[in-house]
């Protein structure tokens, strides 16, 4: 039996939400930040490009319109990738995105693995690492959302909930953009183009697939399965073409500096936010 | 004898009439009176001596970081910093008696005030909300600031159709890591914690996690080029 080359690991509608997310994600960066950061001058210049205060506002809001729209879908889908025959079995399987009990193992060994004292963790099809990332952003746009609206609609909040409940709304949101912002920014990107085996550009969520040394080598548990499952073969993938490769290269790389670009003035001018 | 009988009945008749509409008529109400309290009446058009009953002044809903002592209702306790402010907080001229008053500006005395959203982003100027001088204590009963009917008054001015849920809402909100936004408004005092230990712990976390992720592929890729290195010689 001959190995295929490469290995099928993100399905077309796997990377097309990501690059919906993307998008969506970093328009919500540069017009949201350019709100916070008005009373700078850095602020001002994003803020006028996005059309000034109430017009970034009104592209701010409907950009999360269209998350919200794309995280119920995407709820929807993850309700029919479960095998209902079996839940438990498919909602705690290899193939699922939920934490367990290996996870917290593998974590350990890779601490090991850190400092010389033991081998890389036979990873199945999800590290622990890619799971929490996944789920920091399922719990951070509901919460984005919920208090988004809020403050879309404080007079029919103030009818359901008290008129204060908006102070919290408007922490919560600015906090949890925070963290979201600094951790794509810092910790994403550090995962997905600076580390060794990653550098220039970790292809797999663009290309849908990785080489089959790469799979063996980061994801040794997963390739076993599918060879033991007799699913291999099937999982093979063409190589992507190369005008393919140099878009997607070129869109990564845009994201990247308009990421790091937005992450260094967003530290260099939020001394001069002044508010509480 | 006869003239006489006459009168007497169309006497009585009209008095029966009389008596008639008064039992039809509903008995006059409690409600009908022109001031809330039974005891201290029309004690609202008098000079205010900056003490009302409980009852006068008591808003709807909460009243922020104003609350009665050793009395909790809701989630804003009494605060000691409240007392500042709930000292002359019922006074027709809240700022009666300061030396020199003419002289300050609002931000001189208040810098914090102006700090909030209200201020800084939709640039309001205080008399927007607070209005001319004499500047009236918020809880004074006639003054627009009285919970009573701030959302009507002040602030229905833009955000039409306000309900007194919604002008519960703290614009001159305190920082929210600060002890007196715990002793106030401890809901914004406690999701901030949440929030800022969240994010450095996941930043605390997962920057070590990258950064040793990074340094161990190095270390192994270098390993790796001088075993072929070796094999080659």
């Amino acid at each position: 039996m001959t190995l295929p080359t490469r290995i099928k690991r993100f399905s077309v509608l796997d990377r097309l939400s990501h690059i919906f997310l993307m998008v969506t994600f970093l328009l919500q960066t540069a017009t949201g930040f350019s709100r916070l950061y008005i009373t700078t001058v850095w602020g001002k210049k994003v803020n006028t490009f996005f059309g000034g205060y109430d017009t970034s506002l009104l592209i701010h809001e409907w950009t999360g319109m269209v998350m919200m729209a794309g995280f119920v879908l995407h709820t929807i889908y993850l309700l029919t990738r479960i095998d209902w025959r079996t839940p438990v079995k498919s909602i705690f399987g290899p193939d699922s995105l939920v934490p367990n009990l290996t996870d917290a193992k593998q974590f350990g060994q890779r601490i090991r693995w850190f400092f010389g004292f033991g081998p890389l963790p036979g990873f199945n099809r999800w590290s622990y690492w890619e799971k929490f990332d996944y789920w920091a952003v399922y719990w951070g746009l509901p919460l984005l959302a919920l208090t988004g609206l809020m403050m879309m609609y404080p007079l029919s909040t103030s009818r359901f909930l008290p008129g204060w409940s908006l102070n919290i709304a408007a922490l919560l949101h600015r906090a949890e953009a925070i963290l979201a912002v600094t951790y794509i920014f810092i910790v994403h990107f550090f995962i997905g183009h600076l580390r060794p085996s990653s550098f220039p550009m970790n292809e797999a969520m663009f290309s849908g697939s990785v080489p089959m040394e790469e799979a063996i080598e980061e994801k040794p548990a997963w390739v076993k399965r599918l060879q033991e499952e007799g699913r291999l073969e099937s999982a093979g993938s063409a190589a992507p073409s190369l005008w393919y490769r140099r878009l997607y290269f070129m869109f990564g790389y845009a994201a990247l500096i308009f990421g790091i670009y937005m992450l260094i003035n967003g530290i260099l001018y939020s001394r001069q936010i002044n508010l509480h | 004898m006869a003239r006489s009988s006459v009168t007497l009945r169309l006497l009585v008749m009209l008095a029966t009439a009389a008596a008639g509409v008064l039992f039809a008529l509903p008995p006059p109400a409690s409600a009908q009176e022109e001031v809330a309290s039974a005891i201290r009446r029309y004690k609202d058009r008098e000079t205010s001596t900056g003490y009302y009953e409980e009852y006068e002044v008591r808003p709807r809903r909460q009243r922020p970081f104003v609350e009665i002592p050793g009395v909790q209702a809701g989630l804003f306790p009494y605060s000691p910093s409240a007392a500042q402010v709930r000292n002359r907080s019922r006074l027709a001229d809240s700022h009666m008696g300061i030396a020199f008053y003419r002289e300050k500006t609002c931000q001189t005395c208040h810098p914090e005030q102006a700090k909030d959203i209200h201020t800084v982003r939709a640039n309001l100027t205080c008399r927007q909300c607070h209005g001319g001088e004499p500047i009236a204590s918020i809880q004074y009963f006639n003054s627009p600031m009285n919970p009573i009917r701030k959302h009507a008054y002040i602030c229905a001015k833009c955000h039409e159709s306000a309900s007194a849920s919604f002008a519960s809402y703290i614009v001159h909100e305190p920082a929210p890591g600060s002890a007196k936004a715990r002793a106030g408004f401890p809901a914004l005092y406690y999701a901030y914690w949440f929030m800022l230990v969240l994010l450095v712990g996941t930043l605390a976390f997962f920057i070590p996690h990258s950064f040793l992720v990074g340094l161990r592929e190095l270390f192994n890729k270098k390993r790796a080029t001088n075993d072929d290195a070796a094999d080659a010689h």
